[in-house]
């Protein structure tokens, strides 16, 4: 027994490719989600959030509050013209941007509704509620500040005296001393809870997808089906090493056809394959969950094609620089969940530290991800810049891979044949 | 170098259309059917979709498999296999073909076959160039023979002439009752060449029947007891072993 066993270790510890799915891909998994969760940073602190702030009042008060939301630890303000930051948010270059707008100084100092908007993207509704915590606190907080307070007391003590019955007088006596006791947990560094002083934030969603689109079912679709993709073509990759294994490659190699045709062909089997398997998935969504394509069909297939060609060169140029089918699955298992991590395919990057997503352009999956949103989330038209920026980077990365894949094809491959 | 006429430096592919190639390896795809691997093999050598079908159809009764050209050649015994494998090299009529140890590991069924269809491929003008580690095979197939040791050509020529060549003898073995030391001082005292290996007395000749019927004579008018005779001829294995050593080889 004791044989049988230390002849399963001396085996288990002689095969790389067990020992890198053992111990190698889930200490890179755990890493990545750590990172991904903030778990590394402490507390979740990934930096400061920088928020495009449109100062449209342009007064010394609005100034002051742009001042306080800048010295925030976790802010840093981005003076955007409203334009500017609406069409950024739009193409899902920005979360969101806060506008100020006319009228904020005369709200603050007749202690009115403070005339501030943020217009976001609801794909980012999880950083935008995040953001919140930070806003939120600061303009409650604004009127003591800045020594308006009193002003703004008085104005809101009048209007809630002004009702007509004993009943209503002592109910707003209570609202009143509820308002107090918010204020003097103000004046000592201590805001409650209560946002109660004007301090609500009109919130207006900039991107109005088509009805039946929601950022989740998107975020299902592009991210499983890109990660599948990879999976499948990796699979397909691993053909071309099967026909150096079992003598086809070696025969296929004496044929009148050009060594780098072989080659070719399999990306073009790989990407007829990649693009199948990617339109069906979109077609299970639009059957199964109702996901409105029909009025992007152009845009979807230009996405389509530019993720089905850089997934399906990552596949060649896996097969082309590994030297065995195991040497590729064990390196397309750790790659492919390493860029489907930091790519949002596992985990949507609007839960991501700011990092995290910085480092997702990395990946395949990001620039796929980004560009299923582009046609089904943002609607963007297909001559906008952002949009025809995100496909030329897939075709880009897919040109890379298969460039390499060739002339490692050439130099190991064939030589090795 | 040349090949059909064409220079392999500058003509690499005319030069790899008209050959032919057997690979050791069953360079097959088994999740396809013979007759798909044939078509498949057929097109990347240019055979003309017409010729084709008539093609890949005369090489499956031509090797046996006509009934079962559509199984997927994963089902197939390793002598189908085989045929197939060879099958798949003649589709676009090389005018010379290449076949690496093509009868390794089948049964002697298809193996004949196989000699068959080299030797009528032969008689049609087809040059062949086969190799084998069975020197029968070589024997009964070419006519040329070159033997090849750590990568060189050792020995080159037609089985006459590398017998010659070889200045081998033909043996008699003869085992003998009795010590072995004693056999062979009785032997030697009436053959002029003779040695002792194991168990048997090797007797040198040149003159063939005539020789084994002195050394039985002599055998018996000196008391020798004979327990078997064999005559060994000098064949290609004993050229090949005399020239290669009895060395292993990695």
């Amino acid at each position: 027994m004791l044989q049988l066993a230390l002849k399963d270790l001396r085996l288990f510890l002689r095969d790389r490719r067990t020992l890198l799915i053992t111990f190698a891909i889930p200490l890179a998994l755990i890493t990545l989600f750590a990172f991904a969760f903030g778990g590394l940073a402490g507390d979740g602190d990934s930096g400061p959030y920088a928020l495009p702030v449109s100062d449209l009042d342009g007064t010394a008060l609005s100034g002051a509050l742009v001042a306080q939301l800048d010295s925030l630890d976790a802010l840093v303000v981005v003076p955007m013209a409203q334009e500017q930051a609406e069409e950024a948010v739009r193409k899902g270059n920005r979360d969101c941007v806060l506008v100020i707008h006319p009228g904020f100084a005369d709200s603050v100092e007749v202690g009115g509704e403070l005339p501030v908007e943020l217009r976001y993207d609801e794909a980012q509704s999880i950083q935008v509620a995040m953001l919140q915590q930070s806003l939120i606190p600061t303009l409650a907080m604004f009127p003591f500040s800045t020594g308006h307070a009193q002003t703004a007391m008085g104005h809101r003590i009048d209007r809630m005296m002004d009702q007509d019955n004993e009943r209503d007088r002592q109910a707003a006596k209570a609202q009143f001393d509820s308002l107090y006791r918010t204020m003097e947990r103000g004046i000592t560094g201590q805001p409650s809870g209560n946002m109660a002083l004007g301090a609500e934030v009109k919130m207006t969603s900039l991107v109005k997808p088509a009805p039946g689109n929601n950022v989740g079912l998107i975020q299902a679709v592009a991210g499983t089906a890109i990660m599948m993709l990879l999976f499948s073509v990796a699979g397909l990759g691993m053909s071309l090493l099967d026909e150096k294994q079992e003598g086809t490659l070696k025969r296929l190699l004496v044929a009148p056809v050009p060594p780098v045709h072989i080659l070719l062909g399999k990306m073009l089997s790989a990407n007829v394959i990649a693009i199948a398997q990617l339109v069906a998935m979109v077609v299970f969504a639009v059957l199964a969950f109702g996901l409105q394509v029909r009025s992007h069909v152009v845009g979807l297939s230009l996405v389509v094609l530019a993720t089905a060609y850089a997934c399906s060169a990552f596949g060649v140029f896996l097969a082309a620089i590994a030297k065995s089918r195991q040497q590729v699955q064990g390196l397309s298992t750790l790659i492919i969940l390493v860029m489907s991590g930091i790519g949002g395919s596992m985990i949507p990057l609007f839960f991501m530290p700011a990092f995290m997503q910085k480092i997702a352009v990395l990946s395949v999956n990001y620039w796929g991800i980004q560009g299923f949103f582009d046609v089904l989330w943002r609607e963007l038209p297909l001559t906008d810049p952002v949009f025809l920026g995100r496909l030329a980077a897939l075709v880009g990365i897919g040109t890379l891979l298969n460039g390499m894949a060739v002339m490692f094809f050439r130099r190991g491959l064939v030589k090795g044949v | 170098m040349r090949v059909a006429g064409h220079d392999l430096a500058t003509e690499p592919l005319a030069c790899k259309q008209a050959i032919g190639v057997v690979p050791q390896e069953i360079a097959l795809y088994n999740d396809l059917s013979a007759w798909a691997n044939l078509l498949f093999w057929g097109r990347l050598y240019g055979v003309p979709a017409a010729a084709m079908r008539e093609r890949a159809g005369g090489l499956l009764r031509l090797f046996g498999l006509a009934d079962r050209g559509h199984d997927l050649v994963g089902t197939y015994s390793g002598g189908m296999k085989r045929r197939i494998n060879i099958a798949a090299a003649l589709l676009h009529r090389p005018q010379v073909l290449l076949m690496d140890e093509p009868t390794v590991g089948i049964d002697p069924q298809s193996r004949n076959l196989i000699f068959e269809v080299v030797e009528q491929l032969h008689g049609e003008g087809l040059t062949i160039i086969y190799t084998t580690h069975y020197m029968e095979e070589a024997e009964r197939l070419c006519d040329r023979i070159g033997i090849i040791d750590r990568g060189r050509i050792i020995a080159e020529g037609d089985l006459a002439g590398l017998k010659a060549a070889s200045q081998l003898r033909e043996t008699v073995a003869v085992a003998y009752a009795g010590d072995p030391e004693q056999v062979l001082r009785q032997a030697a005292a009436f053959w002029p060449e003779v040695h002792q290996d194991g168990a048997y007395t090797h007797f040198l000749t040149t003159g063939g029947q005539s020789d084994l019927a002195r050394i039985i004579q002599q055998s018996g008018e000196h008391g020798m007891d004979i327990r078997s005779v064999e005559v060994r001829g000098v064949d290609l294995e004993t050229i090949f072993l005399s020239l290669t050593g009895k060395q292993l080889r990695d």
